[in-house]
């Protein structure tokens, strides 16, 4: 299968990847050892996948990696700064917004993108806003609980 | 990964043109149906995407809405003229296709597109009157929605790409609509959903569309219970009885999501509801809500 090359940036680096014309984003991030984007589902169910395209969530098991050339592409992995969390990862830390911890990436990525609309929800909006994200621990309260901590210690 | 062997991104429509007129290569745009869904995948060996093209727009011009193909179904539940369109039935009917991430790539262009039974939107543009811009080597040629579906997954659409689609706006301050979806939660696929909306003047309906979704090959629209409508006033009572005929116009088939039989009754609760609606006779609790 003929490889094609891609530009873009990824947690603001600039990259060239080489792609395979039918792997999804989400393959060609595993590909290049950024692991913490999880494939849960696979078929755009669950939110798992999430990761900012544009400054929009996106889930990357339904998206061609092709079709990313040229994005600004924000994964979980480029939220820390300097070693420290992003007020975010700190808030579903405290509010022990995690059991098994392999869909928090995609609520985390999904906050991120929410936030930053909407930086003063309501309890309602946040729940509307996960709405799309599947935690299949069931644990859908502290995670609500985990995004109004983030808020408001970003300042909103 | 998926077996593609290329992936195209013209910058010109005509260019998308020529490589959809080969065998062997479909559209992609947003592509949350067409890479997860085996069925659009069957004989496909190359993708063009038509996110490129320019095709992310809605615009008002000579009496139409224009909405390109490339117009995510985000942008189409946020924009304030399809809005106010008819209650905003396609943009509230948007609003609830799929998660928010899905509607951050999702196309309105492509649910019409997928041609599946039970998407959110057809039953709203299909009571708008709406119609596809189709576009092939052969050349444009527009099609009415109500002869675009052919069956679940299948329409006339033909090595041909949707351009855009466009809504009549002749009747835009009298046209109230309504619609109404049952499922599981707003973020899941449609166990039955209708769209409808109703031209009433001096009190008296006259003329109506009531589509619903996800009972029947296509999206239905049920012309028996719009002539019940037609010539009455909008009243509770007309609304029942024209529930009732559209509950035995539809063809539901039983499902992991719901029976056949669920569904049938089902159909004259949202007919009914979505009716209601466009007259601004829902009760509390029924009335359109969304976060």
């Amino acid at each position: 299968m003929p490889e094609i090359e891609i530009k873009l940036k990824v947690n603001g680096r600039a990259v060239a990847w080489r792609i395979h014309p039918g792997e999804t984003l989400l393959e060609a991030l595993h590909a290049h050892h950024l692991r913490g984007t999880k494939l849960i589902c696979g078929t755009g169910d669950c939110c798992g996948c999430g990761v900012i395209l544009n400054g929009r969530s996106i889930n990357s098991c339904c998206m061609l990696a092709a079709q990313a050339e040229g994005a600004d592409l924000l994964t979980v992995e480029g939220l820390a700064q300097d070693g420290k969390l992003h007020p975010i990862q700190e808030a579903f830390a405290e509010e022990g917004a995690a059991q098994c911890g392999y869909c928090t990436p995609g609520f985390i990525m999904r906050t991120y993108a929410f936030l930053r609309e909407h930086p003063h929800p309501t309890e309602e909006e946040v729940r509307a806003a996960l709405a799309g994200n599947i935690c299949r621990c069931t644990g859908y309260v502290k995670p609500v609980a985990a995004v109004l901590r983030a808020a408001e210690a970003m300042g909103g | 990964m998926l077996k593609i062997a290329a992936y195209h991104s013209p910058l010109l429509l005509a260019e998308a043109v020529s490589l959809l007129a080969e065998e062997g290569r479909t559209v992609i745009a947003g592509g949350t149906d067409l890479l997860v869904n085996p069925r659009y995948m069957v004989g496909v060996r190359e993708v063009v995407d038509i996110r490129k093209l320019g095709l992310d727009y809605i615009r008002e011009e000579n009496g139409w809405l224009y909405i390109g193909a490339g117009t995510t179904m985000r942008t189409v539940a946020g924009h304030p003229k399809v809005q106010a369109l008819a209650d905003g039935i396609l943009a509230r009917s948007a609003a609830v296709c799929g998660s928010p991430n899905i509607r951050n790539m999702a196309t309105l262009a492509g649910n019409i597109a997928s041609a599946l039974p039970s998407a959110d939107t057809p039953p709203s543009l299909l009571a708008l009157d709406a119609q596809a811009v189709l576009v092939g080597i052969q050349g444009e040629r527009v099609v009415s929605l109500d002869s675009f579906f052919v069956g679940p997954g299948k329409s006339v659409r033909q090595h041909e790409l949707i351009r855009e689609l466009r809504i009549p706006l002749a009747n835009f301050d009298r046209l109230r609509g309504g619609f109404y979806k049952i499922g599981r939660t707003a973020e899941d696929i449609s166990i039955v959903n209708a769209a409808t909306t109703l031209n009433i003047q001096d009190g008296v309906i006259i003329a109506a569309r009531l589509v619903m979704g996800a009972v029947a090959p296509i999206p239905l629209r049920t012309v028996q219970a719009e002539k019940a409508l037609t010539g009455q006033s909008p009243t509770e009572e007309t609304f029942q009885r024209a529930a009732e005929i559209a509950r035995e116009e539809v063809r539901p088939i039983s499902d992991q999501r719901a029976s056949a039989d669920y569904r049938r009754r089902m159909s004259g609760v949202a007919a009914v509801r979505a009716l209601r609606q466009a007259a601004g006779l829902a009760p509390h609790g029924e009335e359109w809500h969304h976060a």
